[in-house]
């Protein structure tokens, strides 16, 4: 297990991972300006390249120094109500990319048993952990399943094109929901019985193969992120205060 | 299944359980596809409850129908919320689907999981929950836009907020996001009574 940690670069715990989130919404939530806005995607870049992302990395910064140049061009230049829609929109669009671009770090870094063998560990209720899992594991299976709805889609003859779609709406629609849903709810059924067998009821605590534990290098990194967000905290209150 | 089902008694079982995953799954990306043609566009982006609500309305019908238990929606408003967390949204956004998600439950609930009126009428409301980050902007425009103007931000701002964004668009965007809701949850108890139920489908 260490051999392989090493060759993809940082390992942390799934646990410091959600805590590194949290962080970062507070943090983006109380950004006294841009400049710590971007001082905060900066930090997670490095941590990024920790992860050994570097491609990830460059692009996510390189764009979000294009939005940011943009966004002063703007604010100079701009009046009235297009002024107001891009204040808007910006608002929203800076408040999330740094958060966005954490997340992107976190989903491609953790596997979901490790994820679920942390929020076992929190001692997360069970009603929550196992509709959790099952939706992280299906969301690529509707993938797959609309690739075979929009085949057979074809096969009858209706399209599954936006033209289709304007040409034929209920028809359109009930090809796409209809098949969509019924193999949903057969695969409720059988992933149920499925995971009965494999004792999804067993009330023992989970075991992992994986060991989930803090590290020096989890400690570090969420001393870093907290007092980030406490030296935001003290130039935003000695500003306004 | 019969056997299982009885043995557990009457709380959500662990069939109810990965259906109310699955079904999560589907509502998540009905509301991602319907949504994000809307966000990343300035002007339109007040809209984007509008256009999350118009296509997951029947999966969330047939949903209710299946488990037909409290707290299975409400488990999925916790499940959307931290999908939505985690993957970095606004976090008002996840918070107001949380929220509409407990309503949505008791909503719902009032007429046992049964009545189609109810049930249309908790997906309007679970699709109000996009609304969150929106109402965070307009209580308080100034606090949103402190992060780009720095402290001083200018009287002129304030100024179009008031005169343009307060009402008329708030407005517009209930009203939007109302009606595209309620023609989904149309669409979805008719398809319910076409295709799921004759089939056996629903519980």
């Amino acid at each position: 297990m260490s051999g392989e940690r090493r060759k993809k670069g940082l390992w942390l715990d799934p646990r410091t991972k959600l805590f590194l989130i949290l962080i970062c919404v507070l943090a983006s939530m109380f950004a006294p300006s841009l400049a710590y806005q971007f001082a905060l995607v900066v930090l997670i870049a490095i941590l990024g390249t920790f992860f050994g992302k570097w491609k990830y990395v460059i692009k996510a910064v390189c764009f979000y120094a294009v939005i940011c140049v943009l966004t002063v061009w703007i604010m100079a230049e701009m009046t009235g109500t297009l002024r107001t829609m891009f204040i808007a929109f910006l608002g929203l669009f800076h408040k999330v990319y740094a958060c966005g671009m954490l997340a992107g770090i976190v989903l491609s870094t953790t596997k979901v048993n490790e994820f679920l063998s942390a929020m076992n560990r929190v001692h997360a209720p069970k009603k929550l952990v196992i509709p959790l899992a099952v939706m992280l594991r299906y969301i690529p299976t509707i993938q797959e399943d609309w690739r075979y709805i929009k085949d057979a889609m074809r096969m009858r003859d209706v399209s599954p094109s936006l033209g289709g779609f304007l040409s034929h709406p209920g028809m359109t629609v009930e090809c796409i929901y209809v098949p969509l849903m019924m193999t949903a709810s057969k695969a409720a059924d059988e992933l149920s019985i499925a995971s009965v067998t494999r004792g999804i009821e067993n009330p023992n605590p989970r075991t992992c193969l994986v060991q989930i534990k803090c590290g020096i290098a989890d400690w570090m990194i969420m001393t870093v992120a907290v007092a980030f967000l406490i030296f935001e905290l003290c130039v935003r209150g000695g500003v306004i205060g | 299944m019969s056997n299982q089902v009885n043995s557990m008694g009457k709380g959500l079982t662990v069939k109810d359980l990965v259906t109310t995953g699955i079904f999560t799954a589907l509502v998540f990306v009905f509301v991602l596809v319907g949504g994000i043609f809307f966000a990343p566009n300035p002007v339109l982006t007040f809209f984007m409850p509008a256009g999350s609500g118009l296509l997951a309305g029947p999966v969330f019908l047939l949903m209710i129908a299946k488990v037909q238990k409290r707290w299975s929606l409400s488990i999925m408003g916790v499940v959307i919320c931290i999908i939505w967390f985690v993957t970095g949204m606004h976090w008002a956004f996840a918070l107001g689907y949380l929220i509409m998600a407990v309503v949505a439950d008791f909503v719902a609930g009032a007429g046992q999981y049964k009545s189609k009126k109810l049930n249309s009428l908790a997906y309007i409301l679970f699709s109000l929950g996009g609304t969150g980050s929106y109402i965070v902007f307009f209580a308080d425009p100034n606090g949103w836009a402190q992060t780009m103007l720095g402290n001083g931000t200018e009287q002129g701002y304030i100024d179009t907020m008031q005169a343009t964004a307060n009402t008329g668009i708030l407005i517009a965007m209930f009203a939007a996001a109302i009606i595209t809701s309620a023609i989904s949850a149309f669409v979805g108890c008719k398809m319910l009574k076409k295709q799921f139920e004759k089939a056996g489908i629903t519980a």
